[in-house]
């Protein structure tokens, strides 16, 4: 009686992969079982009902054992050295795995799979750490006594295996050893006091090591013929590629990038049931991916889903995803889960659903996609390649993403161009803003200081007068600014930098004469910002070489100078740019005419006098130099041509004078005698 | 009429129990929703579970799975409802869904002949399919629709009576009689687990005495009759005091 009801049980759960099942319209005729016992009969047990295929499958043993014993009573000469042959044949086939037959290897396999149990299956290892995190805390006799019967399933599962048992009586076992647990669970004394929930879990537990463990022998067995199944179904699946979700009437609007991403997860979801063991993950992997399904759904039409548009969706999923082992899967979870948890719940709810899905899709129609025959036959073969609606659909979101992050891109230009207008606007300001002040500044300078502009005697000439070129330095400085820039134009630069020479002598003059040296270093600067760069590198260049100038001086001079010129230096960077270079250029024009030494000892007395003097700004200092050196050069003449005439510009022009009064050698005893002098004079003062 | 098969078989099969540790009595039963698309399946279901899982049940999840838990005097009824797509095309699939059921809803549009017609195919797949004992219900729905009422109810009634069902119509969308439904059905298979040992079958429950009171009862009232069954747990008087002859077997 308990047989018969285990094979009711049973038959329900074939039902699903009945050929009478998804097929639309099929005769009464054709379900029943081929036995003619009224019952219905299945593909799975030949055409047989359940019951009459276990009468079929115990006749055939039957009769096989009765052929082997014939036969071995027939060949009893012959058993060793079949025996023999079947040895070989047995160690070829273990140096063959690939081709190995599991009822040559039944002697063979069994140690070998008991030291895999035992020692190298890492699953174990891991199934074990797990055991001790969520259970560790549970007594040891019930460890024991758990594992025992962990111990006892996988030995008697193991045997069926090596036995070539059919998967089904290896189901059956399993199935009555989750039942067998089930009740250990529920009356032993060890386990009975346990919290219902922990019960619950260490029976799931149980299932999730046994299985996990003999994974391997249990998912797509040798005696079955699942492989082939799952190629079928991945064929099928492949040539409905142009199914869409308008055909399943599913409301997944598949252009949508939301929905296209939560179908993704759906898909994923449903990809990873073929990477986990236990069937009860397989199952989660299952449940999760219908929730996403669900979620789809709800985001496509706003409300809860109802069983009408899941099971398309699901369908459409299954289609998109085309899941690897897709048959043996299924199976595997129908076989071997616990009938009570498969049978039951959102798990069993979703699993079935997704049953559901393989069937319609295995026996989907014309008919149940609502299209005419020809039209469906014609995708089919080929004949019609549209281009599906999902992938169409993905380049299309492929289209609009790149359109969406090219706009992003213009938006972000777009941005940082509004930021440059706003800085070149800002910049153009400020340039205005600074052409007023300067214009401001030169005009108010203009003003506080008039130049009388006068005409000048002759352009190249190197000997003007000084009074008389004070006039011309003001009109060639404005030339200058606009000029400087044409260095081709060496006469006219030449008179420039004569009157350069002039006109840092006799603005200095007017400057002491009306405005306050400051402002002339401020007139100075303004002025110096305008050159061109290669003016400007003229100007370093320039003033590079005044300064090696000096340097040279400090050195080959008396080192008593070399504080005293200090001040000069400063000057020097004070002094405008645009007289740099006239400097140096003048230099090289007038370098044998120029014995500069003079206005450096000169300024020699100078500074100690200055030193007690009252201290002005260097400018003025130079002034002062320059003066007394324009008194004092035609007296003493100490020509050193390695002395620097740079900072003394002003001075080349008197240098030029110099040359026409004959050398008078160096007398510095005189000199000194002058700086006492000055420095007596000062103290008198 | 349906002929029983393997009578002795079925006392066999219980209905699964489970001993709490209060030492209360929980069953687990199988729902299945049949009926053709847009009878109202799962408005149905969802206002059920809109009324009483409110707390409970997350919004993403569809209406097409859910449990309940309903309290019958000392022990729990624990119904899983199981929703299904009604689509024609899907028909083929349906009987995985009511495998190990032990309860059918048999749900029909009073508004529309189809689905009646499809109702009766429904029953007749299932009759076909399942050997087992099996609460059935059949659910007239949308009388809130009355004024374009096509199937009669003496013609529903009639029909339920020939397949053994007990014959309902509720409203979905005012909640009328919903409640009572899942209230009955959790009392059969109380008593369907209760009266295992017995030999009788628990196959069908009569309806014969139903038909006077159902044909009389606007909707409101069949809500008040359903209460009442409630109250009255003996299982003598749950079709109103009548004793419930068996029909099969």
């Amino acid at each position: 009686m308990p047989m018969c009801v285990l094979n009711l049980q049973r038959s329900y759960k074939y039902m699903m992969y009945a050929t009478k099942q998804p097929s639309l319209r099929i005769n009464q005729a054709d379900l029943k079982c081929k036995n003619g016992c009224g019952f219905y009969g299945n593909a799975d047990w030949n055409g047989y009902c359940s019951k009459c295929y276990r009468d079929h499958l115990g006749f055939e043993k039957q009769k096989k054992q009765g052929q082997a014993q014939l036969e071995k009573q027939k060949s009893n000469a012959f058993t060793k050295f079949e025996e023999k042959k079947k040895h070989q044949s047995d160690k070829k086939s273990k140096f063959l795995p690939l081709f190995r037959k599991p009822s040559n290897l039944k002697e063979l396999e069994k140690p070998h799979r008991n030291s895999d149990l035992k020692h190298s299956n890492p699953d174990a290892d891991k199934l074990m750490a797990e055991f001790m995190l969520t259970f560790g805390q549970l007594s040891e006799s019930l460890r024991h006594d758990f594992f025992k019967y962990i111990q006892v399933f996988i030995k008697r599962i193991q045997t069926d295996i090596n036995m070539n048992k059919p998967i089904e009586d290896v189901t059956e076992v399993a199935q009555k050893y989750y039942n067998t647990f089930n009740n250990g669970l529920n009356t032993s004394s060890t386990f009975k006091d346990l919290p219902s929930d922990v019960r619950d879990q260490l029976l799931d537990f149980f299932e999730k090591y046994v299985m996990t463990i003999l994974f391997s022998s249990l998912f797509c067995p040798n005696s079955t013929n699942d492989e082939e199944k799952d190629l079928i179904i991945q064929e099928r699946i492949r040539k409905l590629s142009w199914v869409n979700a308008h055909h399943l009437d599913c409301c997944i609007s598949e252009t949508s990038i939301e929905v296209r991403d939560l179908v993704y997860t759906a898909i994923t979801d449903l990809l990873g049931m073929d990477s986990v063991k236990a069937p009860l993950d397989k199952l989660n992997c299952v449940v999760k991916c219908c929730r996403s399904v669900m979620e789809v759904l709800q985001h496509c039409q706003g409300g809860p889903a109802s069983a009408d548009e899941f099971l398309p969706a699901l369908i459409f999923v299954v289609l998109k995803a085309n899941p690897a082992r897709l048959k043996s899967n299924i199976l595997y979870v129908t076989r071997f889960c616990n009938d009570s948890r498969l049978m039951q719940g959102e798990a069993g709810y979703y699993f079935t659903n997704l049953c559901c899905a393989v069937s319609f899709i295995e026996n989907l129609t014309a008919k149940s996609l609502n299209m005419a025959e020809e039209e469906f036959d014609a995708y089919m073969s080929g004949q019609i390649t549209c281009v599906s609606a999902w992938e169409s659909a993905l380049v299309a979101c492929e289209g609009m993403h790149q359109l969406r992050e090219n706009l992003n891109i213009l938006k972000d230009l777009s941005q940082r161009t509004t930021i440059v207008q706003e800085g070149s606007k800002m910049l153009r300001e400020d340039i205005e803003k600074f052409k007023n002040e300067l214009n401001e500044t030169v005009s108010v300078v203009m003003e506080r200081t008039p130049l009388v502009i006068k005409p000048r005697k002759s352009p190249i000439s190197l000997n003007p007068h000084h009074e008389q070129s004070g006039g011309a330095t003001d009109v060639s400085l404005r030339k200058h600014d606009f000029d400087q820039s044409e260095p081709e134009n060496l006469n006219f630069y030449h008179q420039n930098l004569e009157i350069g020479h002039l006109n840092d002598y006799t603005k200095e003059n007017l400057q002491l004469d009306i405005t306050p040296c400051t402002l002339i270093a401020e007139n100075a600067s303004t002025i110096s910002v305008e050159p061109t760069p290669e003016d400007h590198s003229h100007n370093s260049f320039g003033l590079s070489k005044i300064n090696y100038d000096i340097d040279f001086s400090d050195f080959s001079g008396e080192n008593s100078m070399v504080e005293d010129l200090t001040p000069e230096r400063i000057s020097l960077n004070v002094t405008p740019d645009p007289f740099g270079p006239l400097g140096t250029s003048s230099a090289i024009f007038q370098e044998p005419l120029v014995p500069l030494n003079t206005s450096l000892n000169v300024q020699e007395k100078t500074d100690s006098a200055k030193s007690k003097q009252q201290y002005v700004l260097p400018l003025v200092e130079k002034l002062e130099t320059t003066l007394l050196d324009e008194d004092e050069t035609d007296i003493q003449n100490l020509p050193s041509p390695m002395k620097p005439m740079s900072s003394y510009s002003g001075f080349s022009k008197q240098g030029l004078q110099i040359p026409s009064i004959p050398c008078n050698t160096g007398d510095i005893s005189y000199l000194n005698a002058h700086s006492n002098a000055s420095t007596s004079s000062k103290d008198d003062s | 009429m349906l002929q029983l098969t393997q009578c002795e078989v079925i006392s066999n099969i219980p209905v699964r129990v489970n001993y709490d540790l209060e030492n209360m009595k929980t069953i687990i039963g199988k729902v299945v929703i049949l009926g053709h698309q847009g009878v109202g399946k799962t408005s149905t279901c969802t206002r059920y579970v809109e009324k009483t899982f409110n707390r409970h049940i997350s919004p993403t999840i569809g209406a097409s799975f859910f449990i309940s838990r309903i309290k019958v005097l000392d022990d729990y009824v624990k119904l899983q409802i199981w929703d299904t797509a009604g689509q024609e095309r899907f028909k083929a699939m349906t009987p995985m869904f009511y495998r190990n059921a032990k309860a059918a809803f048999l749900m029909f549009d009073i508004t529309s002949e189809a689905s009646f017609n499809s109702m009766k195919n429904w029953v007749l797949e299932l009759r076909r399919n399942v050997e087992q004992p099996m609460v059935l219900c059949v659910l007239g729905n949308k009388i809130d629709l009355a004024e374009r009422r096509v199937v009669s109810r003496d013609e529903a009634l009639a029909y339920s009576k020939t397949i053994g069902a007990r014959y309902f119509e509720i409203s979905a969308m005012r909640d009328q009689g919903i409640e009572i439904v899942f209230k009955f059905v959790a009392m059969e298979l109380l008593r369907m687990s209760t009266k295992n040992s017995s030999a009788t079958s628990l196959k069908v429950y009569n309806t014969e005495n139903v038909n006077g009171v159902m044909a009389s009862s606007s909707e409101l009232e069949a809500t008040d009759i359903g209460n009442e069954e409630i109250v009255n747990m003996s299982i003598n008087s749950i079709a109103h005091g009548h004793t419930v002859p068996s029909r099969c077997c």
